[in-house]
């Protein structure tokens, strides 16, 4: 098993580039406090929301005063709320996101993605929260605001350790039930296991009206599958074993891989999930910026 | 298949190579931990059965490569055409055919002889050469070189037709390096069809030693082939007169002659042979014993003219050695003529005499001084008992053996230097009691030969006392058991010079009861009638320059004939020219394959044994495994190649996101 690696989670510089741009919800999000994330309800901040008759038990101090002297109707002002932000970080901690490439582990990739995000989540005034599992154990950090548990949330990113096969769909499907307000879920996993299942989980979560982010994380080996001589593969989540002539499955294989990848890419879409695939040869920082503008963008947009 | 580098086909266990590296691959595959597995299992579950089939062929390939390889450096040979058409193309090919009589022999189970048999496959190879090489046919009677327009018209062109001569070898190959040499050709193969007959390849010829070194100093490379028709043939008889003698006593005539019988079976019994005289057949019987059987036969013959035929055997293997043609010349009255000084002046002159109308007429006799070369005018045969002659006198007695004349020297007695056709007197020799005993002499032929009947000359009691030693090389047909000779002969052009080493008087030997003496002078006599004789006999092939420029008709048809390749018997005017198949045609020696290749020497050499198998004209086929070799490795780079499909859909992240 791969060692954790010596970089650190959070790089000031990469840091220092990302905090210009806030991380937006696409969606309404329901939180506890005043924020800048739209929220499901009206409220009382400066956005206008739209006007509607006035029913008996409204607060006759919300009567637009102006309308009724024009109309001689009575209608009601409504403003937007605006809410704060529960993020979920969702990390697969699977033994295949230990599979190590040129450039490092899958894990530490997603590792350094997760605490950047939590960082900027809870820079911004918002709450962040942590699960991930292995086969054999689930650890939540629930969703805080306060500085100090992003601490919390580096300390149980470090001792994360990649093992034994992957309970990412069962899990997911227990952060739908269990996160009854909407929030922002971000999946950072290989998403190897079975896409029927894995569709299931994130219509689940979508059903919830969560916003929900998937980071897919790739190796570039695992892409282009290059390997110049027989080789034993080893299952990394289990005990399969195969020796094989790379060049005689190549093809095969890279046309499974490419029909799995395309349908998870067209079942995201299709339930308006944000689905990002990662190579792990991109700088973090780039996808953690790509990642942000978009999402400020769609926010200008709605 | 055969292999000129047999020693490399101990390499083929290395067709495994292939397996064994794979195998040793396979062996050091690295682990590697792999997390997308499940891709990577149905992959290759999917995959499977096919690439199976494709490292499978690979594999294949790879041991075909191998495979092909090793035969390559075998350097196969294979028989038939396809050994022929794949070899590499010379610029010129020298198709030397063996035309001699000997190759009429039939093939047992096929309808041809061994000639057309070797015509019909020097053209089926020569075909595939027929647009790159220069086809030239030298054939054996003519040894003339003709380029051929294709390999099919050498089935039909004049100078392959069967003909009764006899082939000279290495004249051919001398013919073909001159040819070579004149012509300039590039690389160049001789392909020989032959059947190995002796008497055509004469493997003790020195001429074969000069030959191989000339060949070897060309600049050009030259390489033979042998096709060697020695194939199972029918059972086979041939004929050739080898003795006929006139005999003229009171008018009537009588023609004797002695045929040679050779036959490839050795059981004894009878054959028929047709006798045709003067368009007149008649069948007789002949015993036969033994491989090789002499016939004597005479008949009568009236009047003194001459007159031809021919003796026929029954249709056999080789219908052109059945026959075998002769010809007795008008009645030349024989005369002898003695030098001599000596008291047996009178004995010679006896046993010299001929018989006529009014009984015998002794020899003329003359002393040494008192012959000149105008007393040889009428004469056939010359005793000569006195020193060799010299000057003008000898030059007269050459020509007159030169014309067919017979010559006898006896022993003057003296030893001198003079030569005679390149042979003198030596030392006299005088023996003890026991006298010198005669050990052999030559039965069949020449004036020591049986009887008629069979008998033989009393040559074993002549007792010999005296005798002077004959200095010079000659045949010996009779010697003393010391092998001191007691008769040696000379041949000139038309005639011969004989040396006897004793006379037959008493203090010499018993020669002088006439049994010996007698019956070799009568023989002579009658040889030497030649020389008055108009007629011509030659072997065909051999016929002299001045008889070819001859304009000459068959007796037999009446029509122009070739006497260079046809025997027969022929008419010009009032000369006749009796051609007869050689005698050595007949003979069934064969040279060995081996003696045949060491005759090559250092020359690159194939032979091909029709007798072997039915796939007798081989080619290296080097070029076809190379080829296959190529193909295999490029089907198998074919096989290895990257999959199309990965390289075109490279699979590139999608940062993008709905």
């Amino acid at each position: 098993m791969p060692e954790p690696s010596a970089q650190p989670l959070i790089e000031a510089d990469v840091v220092g580039r990302l905090m210009g741009q806030p991380l937006l919800a696409r969606f309404p999000m329901e939180g506890s406090v005043s924020g800048h994330h739209r929220s499901p309800h009206r409220g009382s901040s400066v956005e206008f929301a739209e006007y509607r008759n006035y029913v008996p038990g409204d607060d006759i101090r919300r009567l637009d005063w102006r309308v009724f002297a024009r109309t001689d109707r009575y209608y009601l002002k409504e403003f937007e709320a605006e809410t704060n932000l529960r993020c979920y970080v969702v990390l697969d901690c699977s033994g295949s996101m230990g599979f190590a490439g040129e450039h490092g582990t899958r894990l530490d990739y997603a590792k350094r993605l997760a605490a950047t995000l939590s960082y900027l989540i809870i820079n911004q005034g918002d709450a962040a929260g942590l699960m991930h599992v292995t086969e054999k154990t689930a650890t939540e950090i629930p969703p805080r605001r306060n500085a100090s548990h992003l601490q919390v949330i580096l300390d149980a990113l470090g001792q994360m350790r990649p093992t034994g096969g992957t309970r990412l769909v069962p899990m997911l499907h227990e952060l739908a039930e269990k996160a009854r307000r909407r929030a922002l879920v971000v999946i950072l996993s290989d998403c190897f296991c079975d896409g029927d299942e894995l569709r299931d989980a994130l219509q689940h979560l979508r059903f919830q009206k969560h916003d929900l982010a998937l980071f897919h994380l790739l190796d570039p080996l695992e892409l282009d599958f290059e390997f110049d001589r027989p080789v034993r593969f080893v299952d990394m989540e289990g005990s399969h074993s195969i020796v094989t002539e790379p060049a005689t499955v190549r093809a095969e294989y890279q046309s499974q891989l490419k029909r799995f990848l395309d349908k998870l890419r067209d079942d995201c879409h299709e339930f308006n999930a944000d689905y990002r695939r990662v190579t792990l040869n991109q700088p973090y920082g780039q996808v953690m910026a790509d990642f942000l503008t978009e999402r400020a963008r769609h926010a200008t947009r709605a | 298949m055969t292999f000129l580098q047999p020693l490399i086909l101990w390499g083929l266990p290395l067709v495994l190579l292939p397996v064994i590296i794979h195998l040793i691959n396979r062996m050091r595959h690295r682990p590697r931990q792999w997390a997308a597995m499940q891709f990577l299992l149905a992959a290759t579950r999917s995959s499977t059965s096919h690439a199976k089939l494709r490292n499978l062929l690979i594999m294949l390939m790879r041991i075909l490569a191998v495979l092909a390889l090793l035969i390559f450096l075998a350097r196969p040979l294979v028989g038939g055409w396809m050994g022929w058409a794949l070899a590499a193309a010379p610029d010129a090919i020298l198709l030397l055919v063996d035309r001699s009589a000997s190759m009429e022999l039939r093939v047992t189970g096929a309808d041809e002889s061994r000639r057309e048999y070797a015509l019909r496959m020097l053209a089926d190879a020569a075909e595939e050469f027929e647009h790159t090489s220069h086809l030239v046919l030298l054939d054996s009677a003519t040894r003339q070189a003709s380029e051929l327009p294709n390999a099919a018209s050498l089935l039909e062109w004049p100078d392959t037709k069967p003909t009764d001569t006899a082939a000279d070898l290495p004249a051919m190959l001398q013919t073909a390096l001159d040819w070579l040499i004149e012509n300039k050709a590039g690389t160049a193969e001789i392909w020989i069809a032959s059947d190995l007959q002796a008497s055509n390849w004469q493997p003790d010829d020195p001429r074969w030693e000069t030959l191989i070194t000339a060949f070897d100093s060309l600049p050009q490379k030259v390489r033979v082939r042998l096709l060697a028709t020695t194939q199972e043939s029918p059972g086979n008889a041939s004929i050739s007169v080898s003795q006929l003698s006139r005999q003229q006593n009171s008018g009537k005539g009588e023609v004797r002659l002695a045929a040679d019988l050779n036959r490839s079976q050795s059981n004894a019994g009878t054959t028929t042979i047709t006798r045709t005289l003067n368009d007149v057949a008649t069948e007789l019987e002949a015993r036969v014993t033994g491989q090789s059987t002499r016939w004597r036969h005479r008949f009568a013959v009236g009047g003194q003219a001459g007159g031809w035929g021919k003796l026929e055997l029954p249709a056999d293997g080789n219908p052109r050695d059945n026959i075998t043609y002769y010809r007795y010349s008008d009645d030349h009255p024989p005369a002898g003529l003695v030098v001599t000084e000596s008291a047996l002046g009178p004995l010679w002159q006896a046993a010299a005499s001929v018989a006529g109308q009014a009984g015998r007429t002794p020899a003329k006799r003359y002393a040494p001084g008192d012959v000149t070369p105008a007393d040889l005018r009428d004469a056939t045969l010359v005793v000569w008992q006195t020193p060799l002659p010299k000057g003008e006198m000898a030059n007269a007695l050459r020509s007159f053996a030169d014309e067919g004349g017979r010559v006898v020297f006896f022993p003057p007695g003296q030893p001198s230097t003079a030569r005679f056709a390149g042979l003198g007197w030596g030392e006299k020799q005088t023996s003890g009691d026991a006298g010198f005993a005669v050990g052999r002499w030559d039965e069949d032929q020449g004036p020591l030969a049986n009887t008629d009947e069979g008998l033989l000359l009393p040559l074993a009691k002549l007792g010999v006392r005296q005798r002077q030693q004959v200095v010079g090389q000659a045949a010996v047909l009779a010697a003393f058991d010391d092998a001191q000779a007691l008769l040696v002969r000379q041949a000139l052009d038309k005639g011969e010079v004989y040396f006897c080493t004793t006379l037959p008087l008493l203090a010499w030997s018993e020669m002088g009861d006439g049994l010996v003496v007698v019956p070799m002078l009568q023989r002579l006599l009658a040889a030497g009638s030649r020389r008055l004789q108009r007629d011509s006999v030659a072997e065909c092939g051999q016929v002299s320059a001045g008889d070819l420029q001859l304009e000459w008709t068959s007796a037999e048809t009446d029509l122009r004939g070739d006497v260079q390749t046809q025997a027969g018997v022929y008419k010009n005017g009032d000369r006749w020219l009796l051609v007869n198949r050689p005698a050595a045609e007949d003979e069934f020696e064969r040279v060995e394959d081996s003696a045949v290749a060491g005759l090559f020497g250092s020359l690159p050499f194939q032979l091909f044994q029709a007798q072997r198998d039915d796939t007798a004209l081989q080619g290296e086929i080097w070029r076809l495994f190379l080829f296959l070799m190529l193909l295999a490795l490029l089907v198998e780079a074919w096989l290895i190649r990257p999959s199309s499909m990965a390289e075109a859909a490279p699979l590139k992240p999608q940062p993008a996101a709905a």
